[in-house]
């Protein structure tokens, strides 16, 4: 096991020291994002360890709070200390790393950090350059203030929820397909990037005022900030999208999300050229060069039967060979990728999109650095800490003397 | 009553954006507000967000009405140079050369063949950040594919884990991938200046928007590579949590996303809802056996929610601490009183399209000032910035102009 003397510095934010006092996914992933760019993160948890250890993939379904996969993947480039910050001794303890770090990361709820002696602006008096970024549901005021939010709900409240299925894929009943939230912490993550970069600039401000910040950043802003699109649409004309596929939402026509024989594909060809290409790829069908179909306005009048066209062709050939054929005619079609498909692309091997992570005593993958950076890359420098497994370094580091 | 107004974090950074259509343009958007000089280049011969819609109503074509631009564009400075013309890439050449960030979207080749790749500029400027984003990054097999929004979504992954229950894979509403790579994009320019500013070394970024989608299925790529399990869609049920869903309410499509955590919280939901029968019933008694009767559950949460409104809903739940809100449109989030109360919402003017409302940063800072001023007049600061920034005189800058450079 490497200890970190031995850990070269790397990447870009190398020399920045960062305190997570984090669960789940937001204030982790943030503190990931730091971490994973070469700043030094300890993660403080509590006795029973972040919630993330209890959530899993285990390997083979088994819970183990040491080889959950997401806790693994979130806290990479980490040391971890456990903290009893209800008690006087982790409160001195949690103050005195205070003292020496850059930023501190938190998403607990404000209650928790007052009863830790870590309220933000007691903080801020204290650490005058300290850094401080809180991340919560709603935001610190306003009516939501004080009420319960979580991935669903804050996700539900920034707007995209409504909004998908979405272009061009469409729900054909709004009843009986209610709005969706794909089955991952997207507002968590979204909130988390948003943190770590409003933190970032924060650094970048502090080298000129030499004054720290309070960073208070609203998880349902985070998501809300995601659809800058549909809000401009609205804010210049009003009205918003309702999921259905119809022209008024959805331009001319063919624009559609369409099932092929093994898998589903999108086939945008709105203009004239590539309706053209369209045709051609289709091999000249009479009923293409029918006068319901010749010109862009009768497309998008009779758009119902024309999707109805179109799946008849699409169900004759693959995702594959509809790729192949988008590719010889320029037409922008594309095709579904099942994660296993993603996983084993070429595309994603030769980027290195995913990359090796133990969990538990098996190999897998998870996914690699977002962007690649090329005099500072992104590198795994350590492997996500097992609970307390720095406790005593990390205190004695800080303090010359364990807790 | 006055004060003086807070610093602004990124006072002095000069960013040239090249950005195409939402996601570049989105990263050049926060770092504009957040104090940096961002110079759009553009071009009347070739303009993109400036002719799509929204338009103010009657203004329908006005490259200086339309919605798109003037709130991507917020804060920027418009400079219209032809880069189809030898001397029109020299001024930008010459731009790189002055600024701390360039950042693009074009397709992946296209600003190397007009001779601004990062190979050229570079070298120019070795002090320069650049950020170059596709759809599939800058290398690979893929990366001169094109890719719309919902192509990013369907490779990436997410539409995998997006869908009904046993239901084929969907696609995001809004166009997440453009501005969720666009916000990578902004932490990869922080990162690289706070490296600059200790080794003076500037460098070139990949940004790759699948990449970027791909961060928020960890669970999925790992349990796949873990275990060989495939992706279940099961609509907006979770694993551990159960009743979590979207339910409808009374009035014709509206919809309350509520999440029960524990045993306390279903508890409070039964009381809330006036169903305490639920909490005799042995199917609903613990959270396993929720999980395991998820479909009776949700049968029976539905049962209620159809009986009230959404805000009915979520005032009874929330009252008795359990996580629930509405679930809101987007026309509706300028208009929520919660992103209102935390500054969210701000209301930019403009010369020719009036006053019109969009939505801020996400965060609050008590040491630091944030901008919001309005977009540019197309060509509004290309004097300035080619006298000014470039040190042209009046002479060249009249040739430049009769040369058809400056349009």
């Amino acid at each position: 096991m490497a200890v970190a003397s031995q850990l070269s510095a790397a990447g870009p934010l190398a020399g920045l020291s960062v305190v997570e006092l984090g669960d789940g996914t937001a204030g982790p992933y943030a503190a990931k994002l730091l971490g994973d760019f070469g700043a030094e993160v300890v993660k403080v948890e509590g006795p029973d360890g972040d919630s993330t250890r209890r959530r899993g993939p285990f390997p083979d379904g088994r819970p183990d709070p040491e080889a959950s996969g997401l806790f693994l993947y979130l806290n990479i480039n980490k040391r971890g200390i456990v903290l009893d910050i209800d008690g006087e001794r982790g409160q001195r303890a949690l103050d005195r790393l205070l003292a020496d770090a850059d930023v501190f990361i938190t998403n607990l709820p404000a209650e928790r950090l007052k009863t830790a002696c870590v309220a933000p602006a007691a903080l801020r008096a204290r650490h005058p350059r300290l850094i401080v970024t809180t991340i919560s549901p709603f935001g610190t005021d306003g009516p939501w203030a004080e009420r319960r939010g979580d991935e669903l709900v804050t996700y539900a409240m920034g707007g995209i929820a409504y909004s998908t299925p979405g272009m061009p894929d469409a729900a054909n009943d709004l009843e009986r397909e209610p709005p969706l939230h794909p089955t991952c912490f997207a507002a968590e993550t979204i909130t988390g990037l948003v943190a770590g970069l409003a933190t970032l600039t924060a650094v970048l401000g502090r080298a000129r005022t030499n004054d720290g910040c309070h960073l208070e950043i609203s998880q349902q802003a985070a998501v809300a900030s995601m659809q800058h699109r549909d809000i401009s649409t609205y804010s210049y004309w009003g009205g918003t999208y309702n999921r259905l596929l119809n022209p008024t939402t959805i331009g001319r026509m063919p624009n559609f999300y369409l099932p092929c024989r093994d898998g589903y594909v999108t086939i945008p060809a709105p203009m004239d050229l590539h309706w053209e290409r369209l045709v051609e790829a289709m091999g000249e069908p009479a009923w293409a060069r029918t006068p319901a179909f010749s010109d862009g306005p009768a497309r998008t009048d009779n758009w119902i039967e024309l999707r109805m066209r179109l799946i008849d062709w699409t169900m004759t050939l693959s995702g594959d060979e509809l790729y192949g054929l988008a590719n010889q005619t320029q037409l922008p079609i594309f095709q579904f990728y099942p994660v296993r498909k993603l996983v084993e692309s070429e595309q994603v091997r030769e980027r290195g999109s995913v990359v090796d992570i133990d969990v538990g005593n098996r190999r897998a993958q998870m996914p690699g650095a977002p962007f690649m950076m090329r005099a500072t890359p992104w590198s795994l420098r350590r492997p996500a800490p097992r609970l307390g497994e720095h406790t005593a370094a990390v205190l004695g580091d800080r303090t010359g003397a364990p807790a | 009553m006055s004060t003086a107004p807070l610093p602004l974090p990124l006072d002095g950074v000069r960013v040239l954006d090249l950005g195409q259509f939402i996601a570049m343009p989105f990263c050049a958007l926060w770092l504009a507000w957040l104090g940096a000089e961002v110079i759009v280049v553009e071009s009347r011969r070739r303009m993109t967000s400036r002719t799509a819609p929204p338009f103010v109503p009657g203004m329908e074509g006005n490259p200086d009405a339309s919605g798109y631009f003037n709130q991507i564009c917020s804060t920027k400075k418009s400079c219209t140079l032809d880069m189809t013309i030898a001397a029109g890439r020299d001024v930008v050449r010459r731009l790189a050369g002055k600024v701390d960030v360039m950042i693009d979207n074009y397709s992946t080749g296209v600003l190397e063949k007009l001779g601004l790749g990062y190979d050229m500029v570079g070298k120019l400027n070795p002090a320069l950040i650049m950020v170059s984003c596709g759809a599939f990054g800058r290398s690979g097999p893929m990366k001169n594919a094109r890719g719309l929004h919902s192509a990013v979504n369907l490779f990436s992954g997410v539409a995998d884990v997006t869908g009904y229950v046993d239901g084929e894979p969907r696609i995001l509403g809004g166009v997440l991938p453009d501005p969720l790579s666009g916000t990578y994009g902004m932490f990869a320019i922080m990162a690289a200046l706070h490296h600059r500013s200790r080794t003076g070394q500037g460098q070139f970024v990949d940004l790759a928007m699948y990449e970027s989608m791909m961060t928020l299925i960890p669970e999925a790529v790992i349990d796949l590579t873990l275990n060989d399990a495939d992706p279940q869609r099961a609509g907006n049920r979770d694993r551990q949590k159960a009743p979590h869903g979207i339910y409808p309410c009374r009035e014709t499509d509206t919809w309350v996303a509520i999440s029960v955590e524990d045993s306390r919280d279903w508890n409070a939901f039964c009381q809330a809802a006036g169903h305490v029968e639920w909490l005799g019933d042995a199917r609903f008694g613990d959270v396993e056996s929720r999980l395991a009767h998820v479909a009776a559950l949700d049968a029976a949460v539905e049962s209620w929610t159809r009986q009230v409104s959404v805000g009915e809903a979520v005032d009874k739940l929330q009252a008795v601490g359990v996580a629930a809100g509405p679930v809101l449109r987007c026309d509706e989030l300028l208009d929520d009183a919660q992103l209102q109360a935390n500054g969210s919402v701000v209301t930019i003017d403009h010369p020719t399209a009036g006053p019109h409302r969009q939505l801020g940063l996400p965060w609050r800072m008590d040491s630091l000032g944030v901008e919001y001023r309005r977009a540019p007049l197309l060509g509004e600061h290309t004097h300035e910035i080619l006298t000014g920034l470039l040190g042209i005189d009046e002479a060249e800058y009249a040739r430049l102009e009769a040369d058809g450079v400056l349009s």
